[in-house]
């Protein structure tokens, strides 16, 4: 004993060696000198000093942990010995492990899919430099429902002149058109729809975005008479000029006419690479028009008119424009714009809102219902490891006691934790693989950047973090509920193998109560959406789709003017079409009813100028040939429908649908009227109503849509006719004999679509029954997970109260006594989630109104059902354990 | 009368309660503990050296090297300040424990 300032102990971990070995020299010699002879002294000294192999373990692991926590060189062994250590441990036990990498794979798969859909389609950024600055002008009939109405010619040339918080505007059509002859080597040269957007000239120059061969339109690119040129997307210049480099000033055949290729604009512009309102889709080719010269009348709206912001002004700006070019309107054609009723405005939306805006609320829907499910999930992991953390108490109770530290226990069950979320994520990027798949197989059409959905470096970062915050959450909850096990009893308790705790089963229990509340929220959103899609399917379309095919065709104008050739086409086809076999009915419209094309205006009325005050008319458009109203099954109502004889040089005649008569004549026969489609006030020439026909919903169950006016196809040449074929042999079996019927009449003409009826209806509500599916899967996958999470609460209950029961058995309790009691315990809980569900799906129904068709966001059939349901599925969960007490052997229960 | 187990936390206590009046290696402990209750608490004297560890890492005892009995360099424990503090704490809950166990189990 030398020395009495303290000097850091420089071997710590021979010490301890040491330190034995003279303890045990030190008692041997005192048993010899007490007379035992050395072998039977030594082995008492041994039988002393109990297992000195697992005190010098023990010691060797505290030294180890003290160096861990001072200086850094150690804990990067202590991590690689843990993490061997959570291997073995997670081997070990191969049921726990597969049933948590499961759980913990569909959790994080069904959200990296999700995020990768959100990640395409609501982070993604526009193609166009300072795309913030972009906005979409319409005109806005609040009255009609019509938000976001198309722009006449002549209200975007006064739109050009009288608004200054704009740059630049221009203005785009969409025009299908169809490409003949010129291709490049080993392309295809069969004739191709193509979708070409008619656009002002400067339309790129706006955009930001220049060709990458060539050059862009020029303001004299659009004047009439100007030579006719065309700029090609990248992916038309690929698939059909083999990205021939000396396209520039070529001539291509566009609808039979002659365009010379100035540019190629570069991958990745399509503009509208997004739909803006009518503009679907993607575009092959741009054609230069000046819009704002072109005269044909101020009522005829088909332009979606496009500009940018002035640096420096805003949204507000523009807004506060608009309201002054809108009052000037209202004074200069005052019976247009100024009537009240008519509520119109000139609208302006961001061109991100307008491309991205309305499939938000779903995406946010959906990717709060794989929240949800993701932390069921973590919450049945930690469920099972808290479970299993019973049975490993001792083997921690016993690390304690040798001196591992809590944060080394802590570390020790992070390691298993993270190892396990890991893995699982792997397995969870290979789930969302499959999933993104299913998803774009459901893919509804119209989700704007769907099909870019994919898993990338952004997708996997955010599955990377998925995973490490899930590790976090089940590993945290059980960790700390385990590195408290206070090791005495611990080790006392797991030598007669009962383990669990109150606090224990507390923490358990209230994981269940959650995962149950979170799988009612989501149950909740896809019973909503369930309820509201079965009315929207409800909702009568006004036609009949069944056994109905659909041939859509775009006759190129080069070849098919004057508009006689076109209908004589119609006439030709159409007769073709009536003697194939099965065939009963057979006409031809545009634009085919649903289909998401649409055409609309103003339209004057005979007699009704002089009412000042009335908003203008506005309707619906169509063209329809003889006998289309008989082949849809709309009901003529009154009059009659067009017959072969409403051709050229018959009196102009139309139809107007029942909404359309109740409005512009109400308690008066629509018969004999007069209208002047896209006309001015007074003016003519007129139309007269030969028939009312049924209303026809145009965009589904979702709008009820305006009234509707209808030309005769024998009359107004149209030339994207769809020719519409009622069969009795099944509308697919028709595809090849109306392929070969058109091939007969013009082998150069390309069928632009051919499907039946039905899946063009399907196709409008694509996007809910995508909802609807994706919440199902989610919330059936919620139910399952909660549903386990109860069993395996309830069944640990069980045997951990094995002994209880197997007292109140032999108490004379009767076995369905017990088991009553049991299941109540589980029904319980359940209820409890229930109702925390029920509530927090009430406080978030806000989020799924605009979801909803005729269903409440908190509506009671649905809450009701979802409620018996999960207290059903609960029952089950619960009884199962709980039947367990049957075949409790009272006797060796009791001996235990 | 032996006792087959020590309650929790027992160990400890003693050790602190060992070196309370002076500094002693590892085997001078057990031997104290032993004459000092006349051997009646069996302590597995194995896992006196792990406890040791663990009231050194608690800062209750620190280890100092000194030549032993039989000429080696052998490490020698002594109570620190928070390990006297820690003593008087755990000495007086353990008196009143068993003051309170007495009159229970001495209750009619």
């Amino acid at each position: 004993m030398s020395g009495r300032h303290p000097r850091p102990d420089p071997r710590p971990v021979a010490g301890s060696d040491d330190e034995i070995e003279f303890h045990v020299e030190m008692r041997t010699r005192r048993y010899v000198e007490a007379g035992l002879d050395p072998a039977e002294a030594r082995a008492k000294t041994l039988a002393r000093l109990g297992d000195i192999e697992a005190a010098r373990t023990a010691s060797r692991a505290i030294a180890l942990d003290m160096g861990g926590s001072v200086t850094r060189s150690a804990w990067w062994p202590s991590l690689l010995q843990d993490t061997r250590f959570a291997v073995r441990v997670l081997r070990g036990a191969p049921l726990f492990t597969i049933t948590a990498l499961l759980t913990i794979g569909i959790g994080i798969g069904a959200a990296t899919a999700v995020f990768s859909v959100v990640n395409a389609v609501l982070l993604r950024e526009l193609p166009y430099p300072a795309a913030t600055r972009l906005v979409v002008v319409w005109n806005s009939y609040e009255q009609a429902g019509l938000e976001h109405a198309a722009v006449s010619p002549e209200e975007f040339a006064d739109l050009m002149a009288g608004a200054q918080a704009f740059d630049r505007m221009a203005a785009a059509r969409p025009q299908a058109t169809t490409l003949t002859g010129a291709c490049g080597p080993g392309a295809s040269c069969e004739p191709e729809r193509l979708n070409t957007y008619i656009v002002s000239p400067n339309l790129f120059e706006m955009l930001g975005v220049n060709p990458v061969l060539g050059r862009g339109f020029t303001g004299a690119d659009g004047g009439t008479g100007a030579a006719r040129v065309v700029l090609l997307s990248d992916a038309l210049w690929r698939r059909r000029f083999g990205e021939d480099p000396t396209i520039v000033g070529r001539s291509i055949a566009l609808g039979g006419l002659t365009f010379e290729v100035v540019g190629v604009m570069p991958a990745g512009i399509q503009f509208p690479d997004e739909p803006i309102g009518y503009l679907k889709q993607r575009a092959d080719a741009w054609i230069p028009r000046s819009w704002e010269t072109v005269k044909d009348g101020r009522g005829n709206q088909y332009l979606a008119v496009l500009a940018r912001l002035r640096p420096g002004a805003s949204l507000g700006d523009a807004r506060a424009n608009l309201a002054v070019v809108a009052a000037d309107f209202r004074i200069r054609f005052s019976d247009r714009y100024a009537p009240p009723q008519a509520r119109w405005r000139l609208a302006v939306v961001s061109l991100r809102d307008e491309m991205f805006g309305d499939v938000r609320p779903a995406l946010l829907l959906v990717f709060g219902a794989v929240g949800c499910v993701l932390l069921i999930a973590c919450a049945n992991v930690a469920n099972l490891t808290v479970a299993r953390g019973t049975r490993r108490r001792r083997e921690m109770a016993v690390r304690s006691a040798l001196g591992a530290g809590r944060g080394r226990l802590v570390q020790q069950l992070m390691i298993e934790t993270l190892l396990l979320t890991g893995v699982g994520a792997g397995l969870g990027i290979l789930i969302a693989e499959a999933g993104l798949r299913g998803a774009l197989a459901l893919n509804p059409g119209n989700i704007a950047g769907l099909d870019g959905a994919r898993i990338d470096a952004v997708v996997l970062a955010f599955t990377a973090a998925l995973a490490i915050v899930t590790g976090v959450i089940v590993g945290l909850v059980p960790a700390l509920g385990q590195s408290q096990a206070d090791p005495q009893s611990a080790m006392a308790d797991g030598a007669r193998g009962v383990g669990a705790t109150a606090p224990r089963l507390h923490i358990r229990a209230s994981l269940v109560v959650a995962e149950v509340a979170l799988a009612v929220v989501v149950l909740i959103g896809a019973g909503l959406l369930i309820r509201s899609f079965v009315e929207m399917t409800r909702v009568p379309t006004g036609f009949s789709a069944d056994g109905m095919m659909t041939a859509g065709i775009a006759l190129p104008r080069a070849v098919y003017l004057p508009a006689d050739k076109a209908i004589a086409f119609q006439r030709d086809l159409l007769s073709r079409l009536s003697a194939l076999p099965g065939v009963t009915h057979a006409s031809a419209v545009y634009p085919l009813p649903m289909s998401n094309d649409g055409w609309s205006g103003s339209i004057v009325i005979d007699g009704r100028d002089d009412l000042p005050g009335l908003p203008p008319a506005h309707a619906e458009y169509a063209v329809a040939d003889p006998h289309y109203f008989e082949t849809m099954r709309i009901p003529v109502i009154e009059g009659r429908e067009f017959a072969a004889t409403d051709g050229a040089g018959a009196p102009s005649v139309g139809i107007v649908d029942v909404e359309f008569a109740k409005q512009y004549w109400p308690g008066k026969s629509a018969i004999g009227q007069r209208v002047s489609p896209f006309g001015e006030p007074g003016v003519g020439p007129w139309t007269t109503i030969v028939g009312v026909v049924g209303h026809v919903r145009n965009a589904g169950a979702r709008a009820a849509g305006e009234g509707q006016f209808y030309f005769s196809g024998l009359q107004k040449a149209e030339f994207g006719m769809t020719f519409v074929v009622r069969t009795t042999s099944g509308p697919v079996a028709l595809a090849p004999a109306i392929r070969s019927a058109v091939r007969e009449l013009d082998s150069n003409l390309p069928i632009a679509s051919l499907e039946p009826m039905d899946q063009v209806v399907v196709r409008l509500t694509a996007r809910e029954r995508f909802n609807v599916a994706v919440l199902t899967i989610f919330g059936i996958v919620a139910l399952t997970l909660a549903a386990i999470g109860l069993y395996g609460v309830l069944a640990s209950l069980v045997s951990q109260r094995v002994r209880e029961i197997g007292i109140r058995l032999a108490l004379g309790a009767r076995p369905t006594q017990v088991v009553r009691r049991v299941v109540a315990e589980g029904l319980g809980l359940a209820a409890l989630g229930l109702v925390l569900g029920l509530a927090s799906a009430a406080a978030l129904s806000r989020v799924v109104e605009t979801l909803l068709y005729a269903v409440a966001p908190v509506d009671p059939v649905t809450y009701g059902l979802i409620g018996a349901m999960i207290m059903g599925v609960s029952l089950l969960a619960a009884y199962w354990p709980a039947r367990a007490v049957m075949n409790v052997d009272l006797v060796s229960v009791l001996r235990a | 009368m032996t006792l087959d187990r020590l309650p929790q936390g027992t160990l400890d206590l003693l050790i602190l309660r060992t070196l309370a009046p002076a500094p002693r290696h590892g085997y001078a402990i057990a031997r104290w503990i032993e004459d000092t209750t006349d051997d009646a608490l069996a302590v597995e004297e194995g896992a006196l050296y792990p406890a040791l560890y663990r009231l050194q890492r608690r800062g209750w005892i620190h280890a100092e090297w000194a030549r032993s009995e039989l000429g080696k360099d052998i490490k020698v424990y002594e109570l620190t300040a928070d390990g006297r503090a820690e003593l008087r704490k755990r000495s007086a809950g353990w008196t009143a424990l068993v003051a309170a166990m007495t009159k229970v189990l001495k209750a009619r």
